[in-house]
């Protein structure tokens, strides 16, 4: 390993469950360089960082730091070695004034009372030694400050632990310009005059390119190549970070489109600004943005579960006045949301249950549910959509990622279907189950119905789709078609 | 959609679900074994009789609770609530009002009572520990206030001993017929109906039950009128029992109804609280009580038990989630 690196990593494997998040990467920031971390939603960056700061722990591979191999038992041990991480949303007490979060966890005191002026001192030394923003209000609370603001009281926290090695996780994620480029200026000043090494995740490229001495770009992650300063190409990084090859594993794409089915105009929402859209039957429309971007936000205002602020939602030509799910479920349009831990499995039902949840009403009507029926309905479902379990009764926890989620399908194509939205519907899930769900949603338009398919995958995006729209501050930046639908197009609207 | 592993239709026998998570069986059986032993008069038709006549008040109120907590709530005020309606059915006894229409009140007032709680719970989104804690103190303040702190002894007509003291078959006391009923219509809505299936999701995840287009808010309220029926119901039994209405009553049915709720929450569909198992934990709990005193062992050991078995089992039940759950999937 190069004798310059600080903090680096050799062969780096993490697994969450059925997801290779880190592959045996091998990287490194060197002293006093500002090292940009680039790739798509779910490369690997914030996993990377966050076993370098000792937040995770590798499967396998190694740390080193300072040329010595560590392990870090703790965050707070690398945090004490040297090791500052700020995450992606700072993590601050809301009520808390900003000299109360600076010293969390290490407040000044004398006799057991808690010393404001010391701290106060404390904190003017603080900012004396690091350029961050000297005028700096302390006596507001996080509620008061302006994103950048907190931002800079999360990173000087971090700093009051005098680092080696800063980790910024997306930090200008949540800022408006003016606040971004305040913030690049400081954290340059702070590389320059300080010396302090920096590690920085963004998914702005062009304030990368500004900003960082050499970029490394992730995929999947893998590490797949890095570029000084001298070689920052847009262009350049765009191709590392896509996937080469998309292969042939996506099924054949549709011929031919029906009627428009859904006819979303002007939709405003929590999220949602000014958003018209169109899906036709027999099409897949997908929809991609960074993360936040709104695309769950457009589809669970359409299902009706949050309140819509103006536009209108068409389905079929027949203008809704008020979506509700209830109402929806009617129209025969469903969503399955995308993290299915948390909004759609039900840990204290069995398969069975899991299933038939959503369809009590109409395909259960006895006033005592027929459990003979309930177990024939959801056996042939579970058999239909090749659901692995030993037998319906069994407990979801006992269940694979891709069976779970070929269950949370499963639940919605119960019954008949006109418009099914899917969010993220692969996330974590194994090879196999990912071409099953792909079939079937093809299997659904060959059979006239409109799927609307939100993917944090670029290559799924694209290997999908009939349609894509892009999105980015919860607005629709572009409707690709065709032979426009490559990945450069794509990303060239969402960054 | 190739290799496909068929599943059979033959769903598991309930008698393998039965015996799947069976330690509070064991205690049970267990318990009663040393009782019998210790205590000789613990199986004569009397001492049944007396366990199934000291089971149906918190039973029932045990009942109410677990459709509460089920649905992921908590109920602290239901045995003041209790106490509060006894004192009430008292005074219209002795103003002479007709006892089938105090009944309907007593019925009534259960469901008033427990949609405020419901109110400010699920709608103004109050925690239901302090909502509740308020309301019990309320409840309190009421019976005080309208007793001045003295057991309240009026006229009644003779009829009224029937429910809480007398026998409706030769020596199967009336109220514990009404539990057992209760007891049968609680366990078919909580585990065969459209309405307990959305009790149980709302309680095991309430985003996914939103998702799924369940209302929870109307579940949760319903859930707590469930509960207003039992307060109810158990408020005729208990001033029929005492055909007075001392200060204090009902106050002991609370921290037994959350023991016996934990305690069932061990079995059936382990680490949620059931109907089932509520039933079983209320029945379980009085044979303890029961058995103790058979043994001598003074009345107060009583509190100090419920103590134990709310701790014993709501570690159990956590412990067992915390084993059994898997890794939270991280973002990547």
């Amino acid at each position: 390993m190069d004798s310059n690196i600080i903090l680096g990593c050799e062969n780096l494997t993490k697994r969450f469950e059925s997801t290779l998040a880190l592959h045996k990467v091998t990287a490194g920031v060197r002293k006093g360089e500002i090292l940009g971390l680039v790739g798509e939603n779910g490369a690997g960056k914030s996993t990377l960082v966050k076993v370098l700061a000792g937040e995770l722990r590798p499967d396998s591979g190694s740390i080193v730091f300072r040329g010595k191999t560590v392990r870090w038992e703790s965050s707070n041990e690398a945090l004490r070695e040297g090791i500052g991480m700020v995450h992606q949303r700072p993590l601050l007490v809301p009520e808390m004034t900003g000299l109360q979060n600076l010293f969390l966890g290490k407040e000044y005191a004398r006799r057991g009372l808690l010393d404001e002026v010391a701290a106060t001192e404390a904190s003017r030394r603080l900012i004396e030694k690091y350029p961050m923003y000297p005028d700096m209000d302390l006596t507001k609370t996080p509620k008061e400050m302006s994103a950048g603001e907190k931002e800079i009281l999360a990173i000087l926290r971090v700093l009051s632990y005098d680092p080696e090695v800063l980790i910024l996780d997306e930090p200008t994620a949540s800022l408006p310009r003016q606040e971004t480029a305040t913030l690049i200026e400081m954290i340059k000043k702070l590389n320059v005059e300080r010396g302090v090494s920096i590690i920085f995740i963004s998914h702005k490229l062009e304030e990368a390119f500004g900003l960082c001495d050499r970029i490394m770009v992730l995929r999947n992650g893998k590490y797949v190549g890095d570029l000084m300063r001298e070689e920052f190409k847009r262009e350049r990084v765009i191709r590392l970070m896509i996937e080469e090859d998309i292969s042939l594993f996506y099924p054949p794409k549709t011929e031919e489109v029906g009627p428009v089915t859904l006819e979303v105009t002007n939709l405003r929402a929590p999220g949602v600004n000014n958003v018209s859209l169109e899906a036709h039957a027999g099409e897949i429309v997908g929809m991609y943005g960074l993360i936040g971007a709104g695309m769950s936000e457009v589809l669970e205002s359409v299902f009706g579960l949050n309140r819509i602020t103006g536009g209108s939602i068409k389905l079929k030509g027949e203008e809704l006045c008020l979506p509700s799910v209830s109402v929806m479920k009617r129209k025969k349009v469903y969503l399955i949301p995308s993290d299915r831990h948390q909004l759609s499995l039900f840990r204290n039902f069995n398969v069975m249950e899991n299933m038939t949840i959503a369809h009590l009403a109409s395909l259960l009507p006895e006033t005592i549910i027929d459990s003979a029926k309930e177990h024939k309905l959801a056996t042939n479902q579970a058999n239909k959509m090749t659901v692995k379990c030993s037998s319906v009764s069994q407990a979801i926890s006992e269940l694979s990622g891709g069976n779970q989620q070929k269950l949370v399908v499963a639940r919605w194509l119960m019954e008949d279907v006109d418009i099914l939205m899917v969010d993220d519907p692969t996330v974590g899930i194994d090879i196999g189950a990912k071409r099953d769900i792909y079939l079937l949603l093809r299997e659904l338009t060959r059979m006239g119905k409109t799927v609307i398919l939100i993917s944090s995958e670029i290559s799924e995006i694209l290997g999908m789709s009939d349609r894509i729209y892009c999105m980015k501050h919860g607005r629709i930046t572009g409707v690709l078609t065709g032979d426009q639908m490559t990945q450069e197009n794509v990303l060239r609207h969402i960054l | 959609m190739s290799v496909a592993t068929r599943i059979s239709a033959k769903s598991r026998s309930w008698f393998v679900d039965f015996v799947k998570d069976k330690e509070l069986f064991v205690a049970s059986i267990l318990m009663i074994f040393v009782f019998s032993i210790a205590g000789t008069r613990f199986f004569t038709l009397d001492n049944i009789a007396n366990i199934l006549r000291s089971v149906s008040i918190g039973g029932i109120l045990t009942l109410g609770l677990s459709f509460v907590m089920i649905t992921g709530d908590f109920d602290l005020s239901f045995g003041s609530a209790t106490g509060l309606l006894v004192v009430i059915e008292m005074i219209m006894l002795d103003q002479g009002v007709n006892m089938w229409l105090v009944f309907l009140v007593m019925i009534v007032l259960g469901l008033v009572w427990q949609f405020i709680n419901a109110m400010l719970v699920v709608k103004v989104r109050m925690p239901a520990f302090i909502a509740t804690i308020a309301t019990w103190n309320m409840a309190r303040g009421l019976i005080f206030w309208i007793t001045k702190g003295k057991t309240f002894y009026g006229d009644y007509p003779d009829a009224f001993a029937f429910v809480g003291r007398e026998n409706i078959l030769v020596f199967l006391p009336t109220c514990a017929i009404i539990f057992a009923v209760l007891a049968f219509f609680a366990y078919m809505l909580g585990n065969h109906t459209k309405f307990g299936r959305h009790l149980y999701a709302v309680g095991g995840n309430p985003e996914a039950a939103r998702y799924a287009g369940i209302d929870s808010d109307t579940v949760r309220i319903l859930a707590f009128l469930m509960s207003g029926l039992a307060i109810g119901v158990s408020a005729i039994i208990l001033g029929s029992e005492l055909c007075c209405a001392p200060a204090g009553a009902g106050d002991a049915f609370q921290m037994q109804g959350i023991a016996a709720a934990y305690l069932g929450a061990t079995v059936f569909k382990p680490g949620s609280v059931n109907i089932g198992g509520s039933i079983l934990g209320s029945l379980l709990l009085v044979v303890i009580e029961n058995g103790l005193v058979m043994m001598n062992v003074p009345f107060y050991y009583k509190y100090l038990i419920q103590g134990l078995i709310i701790v014993g089992a709501v570690s159990f039940i956590t412990i067992k989630k915390r084993n059994s759950s898997i890794a939270i999937q991280s973002k990547i």
